[in-house]
C-alpha cells in the first residue's frame, strides 16, 4: 500500500489520542457490563445474600432460584413463546423487508425515495400510540394471545428496520452483478435470488438476527397483545418485578433476566463474526 | 447473423435528452469502437444494446430482428463490464458456466464449452479459484471467458481494460484483437481511450455531446477528420491548432500579428482553425518560423516543442536532430496534410472534407 508512508507520522502523533480512546472504552464496558454482572451473580445467590453490605463475593453458588422459579412462573412455555415468535418475527420480516429493500435500492420508480421515508418515519410513531389500536384490532378479529399477532405487530416495525438497512447493503453492491446476470439468463427475481442473496447472506444473517433480538427482547406490544398462552419472557420479568403482592422477588428476576440475556449475547456474538467477514469481495476490479 | 442496427436512437432522463438520434449500422463480424471523452453516450448506448437501459426513441436491431422490448437475456449478447462484475461466491468454472446452466445445456456441454475458453485464455489452472482470489489481468480474462462461452451473437464490451495496469492492458488488447479474428464474432467496443480505438476497431464511431461526430475506418479518421473535435480527439501526441484570420486566400494572419503562407487557397472564411499533425510538419530551409524550446529525444524518433507567436507546437522527426533550445527552426508541411477547419462551427473547410464524408 501506497498510503503507508502517508499514514506513519499519522500514527505517531496518535498514540496518545489511542489510550484515551481505549481508557474510555474500558470505562464505557465496565459502567455497561456491571449491571449484567451483578445480575448473573446475584442469580447464583440465595436470596437472603442479594443485598448485604458490602456485598458478597464469594459464596457458595446455588441453582435455587433457577430450578423453583422455572417451574413457578411457566418460565419454560414462555420461553418458548419468545422464541417462536423471535424466530417468526425475524423471518417474516427478513424476507419481506430484504425485497422491499431491493426494489428501493435498484428498481427505477417514480417516489421510490419518498415511499422509503413515509416507511422510515412510521418508526417514529411511539409504540404506545400504537399498541391499543393494534390490541382493539386483535381483539376484533380474535385473535389475542396468538403467536401470529404478536410477529404481525412486531413486524411493523421490523420491516422498516430492516428495509433501510438492506436497502444500504445492495446500494454498495455494484449493480453491474445483476446487470451481468440478466444479460446472462435471468429475470430480475433470478438476479435477486441467485447472486444478490448468496454473496448478502452476512448481511442478511446479521440482520436478521438483529431483528430477533429487537423481538426477543420487546415488552409493549407482548403485554397488551397476550395474556396467558402466547405470552413472552419480558411479560413474565415485568410480572415478577411489579408483583404487589408478594413484592419484588429479586432472586427470580435475576435468574430469568440471565436466562434472557443468554441467547441475545450467543446472537450478537454471531453478529459481530459475520459482520467481520468481506462483503462482495472479489466481484470487482478490487 | 451478428448484424447491429441502430436507427435514430434517443435517450432522455426525465427532461434531458442525453442522447440525440444516432444511427450506426454494424456488419456481421465487425469491430466497431465508440469511442469519446466522458459523458459522451457511448456507455449509455452500448446499455441500451444490452437492453439495461430503455431506448426512449428510435429502434435497434439485432440479427434483423428489432430489440427495443426485449429483455437482455432474449437479446443473444455477451457483455464484459469494466468492472468485471464476476459472481464472487462462485468459482471460475462456475462463473464461466453461470449463463449455460440458465439455459439448461447438458451439463457436459457445459464442461466442455468451459474447458474451451478456459484454454482459449489461459484459465485451466484457475477454474477451481474464487474471483477474490486472482489478480485483476485474471479477472479481465475470466470475464471476457464469460463472455466466450456464450457464443453470442454480439460482444459487448464497456471499457474492459480500464482497471489494468498500462503494461497489462497494452498486452490484454493485442490479446482481444486476436480473438476476435479468431471468433469472427460482431463486437461493440466502448472507450474512452483513442488509442484503444484505434488499433482495436475496424471502425471508430466518435461520439461527442450525444451525437456522432464521425464514423469510420481508423486511418480515415485520422487522415481527414471532419471536425475540430475530432481532429482534437484522434491521434497521440495531438494535433496542432493555429487560429487566425484568412487573408488573401493562402496567408493565415494569427493574432499576434504573424503572417504564416498556406500550402493552398483557403476560399472566404474569416475565422479559421488551421490543424497540422506533430508529424506532418518538417523542418526546412525556409516556412514557418518557430523558436525552439524543449527537444525530447527517443532515440527513433525526436519531439520537438517549439513557439509560434504565441501558439505551441509539436513537431515530431524521424531520426534525430542537430537542433538546440532557442534555436530558429522553419517548419513546412504539405499541402494534403493540413486540414483547415471553421472555428466557429468546427467544421471542416478543406476539399477533401466533403469526399471523405459519410463512408
Amino acid at each position: 500500500m501506497t498510503a503507508a508512508a502517508f499514514d506513519a507520522p499519522l500514527r505517531r502523533r496518535s498514540r496518545l489520542g489511542r489510550k484515551v480512546r481505549i481508557a474510555a472504552g474500558v470505562f464505557a464496558c465496565v459502567v455497561f457490563l456491571f449491571p449484567v454482572f451483578w445480575m448473573v451473580l446475584s442469580s447464583f445467590k440465595e436470596q437472603r445474600d442479594i443485598f448485604t453490605v458490602p456485598p458478597t463475593l464469594f459464596f457458595t453458588p446455588t441453582l435455587e432460584t433457577y430450578i423453583s422459579y422455572m417451574q413457578r412462573a411457566d418460565i419454560s412455555r414462555r420461553l418458548i413463546n419468545t422464541v417462536i415468535v423471535a424466530a417468526g418475527s425475524g423471518l417474516l420480516s427478513i424476507v419481506a423487508g430484504a425485497m422491499a429493500g431491493y426494489a428501493l435500492a435498484r428498481i427505477k420508480l417514480r417516489g421510490a425515495g419518498t415511499i422509503g421515508v413515509i416507511i422510515l418515519l412510521s418508526r417514529g410513531v411511539p409504540p404506545i400510540a400504537l399498541a391499543v389500536p393494534m390490541f382493539l384490532v386483535a381483539r376484533s378479529l380474535g385473535v389475542t394471545d396468538m403467536h401470529i399477532t404478536l410477529i404481525l405487530a412486531y413486524c411493523t416495525f421490523l420491516i422498516p428496520y430492516v428495509m433501510w438497512l438492506m436497502r444500504g447493503f445492495f446500494l454498495a453492491l455494484p449493480k453491474e452483478l445483476e446487470e451481468s446476470a440478466m444479460i446472462d439468463g435471468c429475470s430480475r427475481f433470478g438476479a435477486f435470488f441467485k447472486i444478490i442473496v448468496p454473496i448478502s447472506m452476512p448481511g442478511l444473517l446479521s440482520t436478521m438476527i438483529f431483528s430477533m433480538i429487537l423481538a426477543w427482547e420487546e415488552l409493549l406490544f407482548a403485554l397488551v397483545l397476550t395474556n396467558r398462552y402466547a405470552s413472552t419472557i419480558p411479560v413474565a420479568i415485568a410480572g415478577i418485578a411489579g408483583d404487589t403482592v408478594n413484592g419484588a422477588n429479586w432472586g427470580a428476576l435475576t435468574a430469568v433476566g440471565t436466562i434472557t440475556v443468554i441467547p441475545v449475547v450467543v446472537f450478537a456474538l454471531l453478529v459481530q463474526k459475520w459482520l467481520i467477514q468481506g462483503l462482495a469481495d472479489g466481484a470487482t476490479k478490487g | 447473423m451478428g448484424t447491429v442496427a441502430i436507427r435514430s436512437v434517443r435517450k432522455t432522463y426525465g427532461q434531458l435528452e442525453v442522447i440525440h438520434g444516432v444511427s450506426i449500422d454494424i456488419a456481421d463480424g465487425e469491430f466497431v469502437a465508440l469511442v469519446g471523452p466522458s459523458g459522451c453516450g457511448k456507455s449509455t448506448l452500448l446499455r441500451m444494446i444490452a437492453g439495461l437501459e430503455e431506448i426512449t426513441g428510435g429502434e435497434i436491431a439485432i440479427g434483423g430482428r428489432v430489440v427495443n422490448d426485449v429483455v437482455p437475456k432474449d437479446r443473444d449478447i455477451a457483455m464484459v463490464f469494466q468492472n468485471y462484475a464476476l459472481y464472487p461466491h462462485m468459482n471460475v468454472r462456475d462463473n464461466m458456466g453461470f449463463a449455460l446452466r440458465q439455459r439448461r445445456l447438458p451439463r457436459a456441454e457445459i464442461d466442455a464449452r468451459v474447458a474451451d475458453a478456459a484454454r482459449i485464455l489461459g484459465l485451466e489452472q484457475l477454474l477451481d479459484r474464487k474471483p477474490r482470489a486472482l489478480s485483476g489481468g485474471q479477472r479481465q480474462r475470466v470475464a471476457m471467458g464469460r463472455a466466450i462461452v456464450r457464443q453470442p451473437n454480439v460482444f459487448l464490451f464497456d471499457e474492459p481494460l480500464s482497471n489494468l495496469d498500462a503494461k497489462l492492458r497494452v498486452q490484454m488488447r493485442s490479446e482481444l484483437k486476436e480473438l476476435h479474428q479468431r471468433l469472427g464474432v460482431t463486437t461493440v467496443y466502448v472507450t474512452h481511450d483513442q488509442i484503444e480505438a484505434m488499433t482495436l476497431a475496424d471502425r471508430v464511431v466518435v461520439m461527442n455531446g450525444g451525437i456522432v461526430e464521425q464514423m469510420g475506418p481508423p486511418l480515415d479518421l485520422y487522415d481527414r477528420p471532419k471536425s475540430l473535435f475530432v481532429a482534437a480527439f484522434i491521434g497521440s501526441p495531438p494535433m496542432n491548432f493555429l487560429e487566425g484570420i484568412v487573408d488573401r486566400d493562402e496567408t493565415l494572419v494569427l493574432d499576434d500579428g504573424s503572417r504564416l503562407s498556406l500550402p493552398m487557397p483557403v476560399r472566404g472564411k474569416a475565422r479559421v482553425t488551421v490543424g497540422i499533425r506533430p508529424e506532418h510538419l518538417a523542418l526546412a530551409a525556409i516556412g514557418w518560423p518557430a523558436v525552439v524550446s524543449v527537444i525530447e529525444p527517443t532515440g527513433s524518433e525526436t519531439q520537438i516543442t517549439a513557439r509560434m507567436g504565441d501558439h505551441v507546437i509539436r513537431v515530431l522527426i524521424r531520426g534525430r536532430t542537430e537542433v538546440r533550445p532557442g534555436e530558429t527552426i522553419h517548419l513546412e508541411a504539405r499541402a494534403e496534410d493540413v486540414h483547415v477547419f471553421d472555428t466557429g462551427s468546427g467544421r471542416r473547410l478543406t476539399a477533401e472534407a466533403l469526399e471523405g464524408a459519410d463512408r
